[in-house]
């Protein structure tokens, strides 16, 4: 075994980022027989040490210090609303949270597992289709991926295999079958695990969606049902629904992430080498900068500056370090926004969540501490792709659903009150107290477009612990996005009466209302170094090629043209498994752009 | 994989079977003596296709690596150290190397030091070597095993410390009484092992047991002379009825008893076993790890069955009740009734894993009812496993390794002796309670735990 | 504007207090918040402490406050933690005042803002109550809470509403933390909510159908130890 101070030898393949999009480039391109060499920011993490039983059930440590999350004193971003404010910086992790060390993110997710519908991936074509062009709002950059269902659908199906995921299917192959989501497209097979259990919580609201004529389906949890072996050979146990996913390291081994299921097989491979603690400062690019050379990086463990050279690389870090790490190496245009020109940073967008409460009668007990992260009843009815948005007058939509993932005690004092009730007291204790035990959350969780004034780019103050300057987010709601969260948000109410709620406290976005980056609102970022069809408004071809550098590929939600109302796990494997096919079938065969500009 | 960052290699643990022997007598003192000469085995002679890789097989087989090769260490470079009583002695060097490993040795001496305990200089092995097993060793098995120590291993020009044993157990004159009185001759042990079954399968399965697999070492009683009791299926009911206790964990029998043997086990299940350490029965911990970890799993699956079927055929040592389940307990803890002693500690920190009905899950968990280890006479291997946690390792047969983790800090002598006794009296386990004493005894002589780093990395 | 060392370092009033938070508890295990002695806080500062956490989450019918808990000494302990010092923060300058949707912009550490908000605190008591904080009675207590609440306080450069925020934050933390960590003071904090702590297996009770759990809590384990520093810093090795 080297040494930590010896310079590692030169790989065919490059990958920054060791979660979810790094471990599949991987594990596909070792079985390809290259020699790959991944580069991760954090520390190793086993399940062992970090999900450790029961010294890892400890909520202090996990979710409220942010242990497996970011270290923001070394990095961080700035953020404000609008482009003619002074971005601040994210001091403190609050509004979302990128994981640091092995599995990254994929490590301390929750596991909800959604493929994407026919329509998220050409929205723009199916937008012009149904209601015409004039429909999209003038500064909306409505985009197509430029893949299509179809041609993912192998892919969603691979990774749903490797996840372990857990859930219903409605057809396959054409086939009617049992009772998930009729909304959901076809699929060549069914999941490889059945669906996770109802909570009480979850089975009160199945039942309520079914009495009003909604389709409600369990949903897809990357949470394994039972316990199972992947296609690699990797060992799941079986969810118990102890309800610590977000902000954990799964101790029962039974959460899908990269260090449970893609990682043991990749350690065995002698053609795969793991450096952590290597910081990545920028992609080098040879002299007609056309060519990726290598990365610079700091071996944070010995603290020195190292640089390593490979045919190939991969950049798939978490979506902000895309974007980050594009800009700093110069690769690709910058996007401006007054001229509307460049790829890089543009169509940056988030995911609009609300959570509103439902308090079911006092001798209800909602426990909502049990839970799974991906578990949970939802209803599709206002996000499928059929859903009448044409009166309505927005674009995008959003599941409804009880997804209770497990709500811990801190999470809970901290979130009660507020909204007129008492934030602490005696009041607040008590209310406090009945919203623990009787209540129940409904969320909104939808689509966000992409704008043409909401984007990423470098600040011009502030710094990382490298000297490098930080991100700068330029990012607000916009009014079609607030239409289509009070739309959805408006059935909820019905929706809880039907459940027996004695009282209820709905949550939408209002008009005007800027983003408050000191809520927690999902960490699913997006876009950036999108993909597309045309290099004017894309970063990346299809297959997830950089236009600019055609032996680089950026794999990560950083290559969704918008946001869809699914979570976005799902496709990000799906993606990464279908670029890792194409650089198999095609690249490495005849390196070079795989479409032509 | 390789690890470009800072962690120590996985330790290997010492195995059973040699820290069973190395506590009365003391270790394989194979090695180079005297004068130099030509290679026994000539390096450019030209070698039959295949007669390495056999060799290596043999190699895998007889687990020589166990005790050889250190870890982090050149490959059977020895210097390995068991700490004894007695002192400190240390594993030779068994690579070609013609100073410091075996080199000279001709085919005729190798062969002698293997199966009959008689170095090249004619002193005798310490009998952690399992040459009484060894014995068993088919000529061509010995030649494969002679061609790859000689051609397929790297000679190591490096010599393990000198043994720290004091004076009279330094002297290995004695050991040639031992040997005579209970190493059986070549010719002997192999008439006794080859003739017993017409079966082909079950005549493989007798001999990988009996011979280069040396089950016997750790799975069958001892006297006090430290001689295996039976060394056959033939010697009768003892052959394989269980070992002592060694380093604090029972050696269970492998025979058909239906509640503490491998009377429920299938076929498969000892297949699954010792091809990837977890069985929807029962997985492994203790010294059978570093077992499967070197050696089984890599045996060739016709190997593992005829192993398991010869297992299969092992006529019980003792007879007992066939074990049914019982759902008394887990419908009690279901309608949370926890006044039985052991249920509260059970319900918090057990059940997570192993269920309230004791059952686990798959082969990740393994389960506690009906499980032989859990209702073993001596219940030292459940209050060690609780003290000190334990993991199963990441095998190329199963890439992925579960941990458990210590409790020793967490509970006290007094909850883990009621929890044990709990685990052994309940769902149809019927093993005698556990005393408070008798766990102290436990904590009191625990190994020194897994170190993060050496914990498994899924 | 610089880091902690600008803060005007008001004097220590040298008024010994009067309401002794600890006399109440006649004999008490060791463990009990009430025998603690702070590190970090003056006993001055403890004072405040104690009587400001327990307004926010008083002892009441629903079940023990913020003192019985232990959550002042929970706040205490982790003022000590790379938490206590910013270290999970982006503290680097510059620092600017922004709008609140862009969220925490001072350039204070936790230990900053208590060390920095308690003394003035206590002055403007005297100064417009004649009696340290600790010595009001409840309902005037609440309302200079209410004041830091509504930002209609402020104290150097340091808003009453962020000095609040922090305050509610840890006692609320205190309140509902594993006990390891000195606050949940024998899990009264689980009890009163019904949350059955670290068991962590809920496979035979996924839907109850309304019913309650049936079991009470139970904690992590007595080790690691969550302040030794081998627990704080796990993640570098």
């Amino acid at each position: 075994m080297p040494d930590e101070t010896s310079t590692p030898t030169r790989p065919d393949v490059l990958i920054i980022g060791g979660g979810w999009a790094g471990s599949i480039m991987a594990k596909e391109l070792t079985e390809a027989g290259l020699n790959v060499t991944m580069l991760e920011r954090g520390h190793d993490h086993s399940t062992a040490v970090e999900g450790t039983y029961p010294g890892s059930i400890d909520e202090l440590r996990g979710a409220i210090r942010k242990r497996l999350f970011q270290k923001l004193a070394r990095t961080s971003l700035t953020i404000r609303n609008r482009p003619d404010q002074t971005a601040l910086p994210y001091r403190q992790l609050t509004a979302f949270l990128p994981g640091e060390g092995v599995g990254g993110a994929g490590l301390h997710w929750s596991g909800c597992h959604f493929r994407a519908t026919e329509d998220d991936l050409r929205l723009r074509s199916a937008t012009i289709e149904r209601y015409g062009e004039n429909f999209i709002p003038k500064d909306m950059h409505l985009q197509d991926y430029g893949v299509t269902y179809g041609e993912l659908e192998p892919f969603f199906d691979k990774a749903e295999k490797v996840f372990g995921t857990s859930g219903e299917a409605s057809s396959v192959r054409g086939q009617k079958t049992g009772r998930g989501n009729i909304f959901a497209p076809d699929r060549s097979d069914h999941f490889p695990l059945p669906p996770m259990a109802d909570t009480f919580s979850a089975s009160v609201f199945r039942a309520a969606a079914t009495d009003m004529g909604y389709h409600p389906f369990s949903i897809p949890a990357a949470n394994a049902s039972q316990p199972y072996t992947n296609p690699y050979g990797c060992q799941m146990g079986p969810c118990n629904f102890c309800g610590y996913c977000s902000g954990y390291a799964c101790y029962l081994y039974s959460k899908a992430s990269p260090n449970v299921n893609i990682l043991p097989a990749l350690r065995q491979d002698r053609r795969f080498t793991l450096i952590t603690q290597a910081q990545v400062l920028e992609i080098m690019l040879d002299d007609t900068h056309k060519k990726a050379t290598g990365v610079r990086y700091v071996d944070l463990s010995s603290r020195t500056e190292k640089t390593l050279e490979a045919d190939l690389v991969i950049l798939s870090a978490f979506q902000l370090h895309n974007v980050h790490l594009m800009l700093v190496s110069g690769i690709g245009q910058p996007y401006d926004p007054v001229t509307q020109t460049g790829t890089i940073g543009r169509n940056f967008t988030y995911q609009t969540i609300t959570s509103s409460r439902v308090w079911l009668p006092e001798d209800r007990f909602t426990s909502q501490f049990v839970g799974a992260g991906g578990a949970g009843v939802a209803i599709d009815d206002f996000n499928h792709p059929g859903f009448d948005r044409g009166r309505l007058g927005f674009i995008g939509g959003s599941p409804i659903w009880v997804n209770q993932a497990g709500l811990k005690p801190i999470a809970a004092a901290q979130g009660s009150g507020g909204k007129g009730a008492p934030r602490w007291g005696s009041a607040y204790k008590s209310a406090m107290i009945d919203q623990y035990r009787h209540s129940l959350g409904i969320d909104a969780h939808g689509s966000n477009m992409a704008y043409r004034d909401v984007y990423l780019d470098l600040d011009p103050t502030w710094t990382n612990a490298y000297g490098q300057p930080l991100l700068r987010m330029t990012f607000t709601w916009k009014d079609n996005d607030i239409r289509m969260n009070q739309h959805v948000v408006s059935h909820i109410g019905d929706i809880a009466h039907a459940m027996g709620a004695t009282r209820t406290s709905l949550n939408s976005l209002q008009p005007g209302q800027p983003f408050d980056s000191r809520v927690y609102q999902t960490t699913h970022l997006n876009g950036g170094v999108i993909m597309g069809e045309n290099p004017k408004t894309s970063a990346l071809n299809r297959y997830l090629q950089s236009w600019d550098v055609p032996n680089l590929f950026v794999i990560g939600s950083s290559a969704f043209p918008q946001g869809m109302g699914y979570n976005p796990t799902g496709l990000v494997a799906a993606l990464a498994y279908w670029s890792a096919h194409h650089i198999r079938r095609t690249y490495l065969r005849n390196p070079g752009p795989m479409v032509s500009a | 994989m390789t690890v470009l960052s800072p962690r120590p290699t996985i330790r290997k643990r010492l195995s059973s079977a040699r820290a069973l022997l190395l506590a009365g007598l003391g270790l394989l003192g194979l090695g180079s003596s005297g004068l130099p000469a030509r290679p026994a085995l000539a390096t450019d002679s030209p070698l039959p296709a295949g007669l390495i890789e056999e060799g290596h097989y043999q190699a895998v087989l007889g687990d020589c690596a166990a005790c050889h090769t250190q870890p982090g260490r050149a490959p059977y470079s020895g210097g390995m150290p068991f700490k004894l009583p007695i002192g400190t002695i240390y594993s030779t060097n068994i690579s070609p190397d013609p100073v410091h490993g075996i080199g000279r040795y001709t085919e005729a001496e190798f062969a002698r030091a293997v199966q009959l305990g008689i170095r090249k200089d004619g002193s005798a092995l310490y009998p952690a070597m399992p040459y009484p097993s060894y014995a068993r060793l088919s000529k061509a098995d010995i030649h494969a095993l002679y061609v790859y120590f000689q051609r397929g291993v790297a000679p190591q020009p490096v010599s393990p410390p000198p043994n720290g044993l004091i004076w009279p157990l330094s002297m290995r004159w004695p050991l040639h009484i031992w040997r005579w009185l209970f190493s059986p001759s070549i010719q002997s042990a192999q008439l006794r092992t080859n003739n017993q079954f017409s079966d082909p399968v079950l005549a493989r399965g007798a001999y990988l047991v009996e011979g280069p697999g040396h089950c016997g070492a750790c799975h069958s009683p001892r006297s006090i002379t430290l001689n295996e009791k039976a060394q056959t299926a033939k010697d009768g009911p003892l052959f394989l009825s269980g070992g002592g206790v060694v380093e604090q964990w029972v050696v269970p029998s492998l025979r058909q008893e239906n509640r503490t043997g491998l009377g429920r086990w299938s076929e498969q299940d000892i297949v699954d076993f010792l091809r990837t350490g977890r069985a929807r029965t029962g997985a492994s911990f203790g010294g059978m790890t570093p077992v499967i970890v070197h050696s089984a799993h890599a045996f060739k699956d016709d190997d593992l069955h005829a192993i398991a079927r010869y297992l299969k055929q092992l006529a019980p040592a003792r007879k007992e009740t066939p074990w049914v389940y019982d759902p008394t307990t887990t419908e009690r803890l279901r309608q949370a009734d926890l006044s039985q002693p052991g249920a509260q500690t059970y319900v918090d920190r057990c059940a997570a894993c192993h269920r309230t009905d004791g059952a686990g899950y798959g082969t990740v968990f393994p389960p506690l009812a009906g499980n032989p280890v859990v209702m073993t006479d001596d219940a030292t291997s459940l209050i060690h496993i609780i003290l000190a946690g334990d993991s199963t390792h990441a095998l190329p047969t199963t890439p992925s390794a579960f941990a458990m983790p210590s409790f020793a800090d967490t509970l006290s002598d007094k909850e883990i002796a009621d929890l044990v006794s709990f685990i052994r009296q309940s769902w149809g386990n019927n093993a005698r309670a556990v005393k408070e004493g008798t766990v102290r005894r436990i904590r009191q002589n625990l190994p020194q735990l897994e170190t993060p780093a050496q914990l498994p990395k899924n | 504007m610089g880091g902690a060392a600008s803060l005007s370092s008001v004097p220590l009033l040298s008024r010994t207090a009067e309401a002794e938070p600890d006399k109440k508890a006649p004999k008490v295990p060791e463990n009990d918040p009430a025998h603690y002695k702070p590190t970090f806080f003056s006993q001055e500062e403890y004072l405040f402490l104690c009587h400001a956490c327990e307004r926010i989450f008083p002892q009441d019918e629903n079940g023990p406050g913020a003192q019985a808990l232990g959550a002042p000494r929970f706040i205490d302990r982790q003022m000590s933690t790379p938490y206590g010092f910013g270290d999970l923060w982006y503290m680097k300058a510059p620092f600017h005042e922004g709008p609140p949707e862009l969220g925490y912009q001072l350039p204070y550490n936790p230990r900053d803002l208590y060390r920095g908000t308690i003394t003035p605190i206590n002055t403007h008591c005297l100064m417009t109550y004649n009696a340290l904080f600790a010595a009001l009675p409840p309902d005037r207590q609440d309302e200079v809470l209410h004041d830091m609440e509504n930002n209609r306080l402020r104290f150097n450069d340091i808003p009453g509403a962020a000095f609040f925020e922090q305050l509610r934050t840890n006692t609320l933390e205190g309140a509902f933390a594993d006990p390891a960590y000195g606050g949940n003071h024998d899990m009264g904090g689980w009890k009163m909510m019904g949350f059955p702590g670290a068991r962590a297996d809920f496979m035979d009770w996924i839907n109850q159908e309304g019913a309650p759990y049936p079991f009470g809590p139970v904690g992590m384990p007595a080790r690691p130890d969550p302040y030794s520093s081998a627990f704080q810093t796990d993640e570098e090795g």
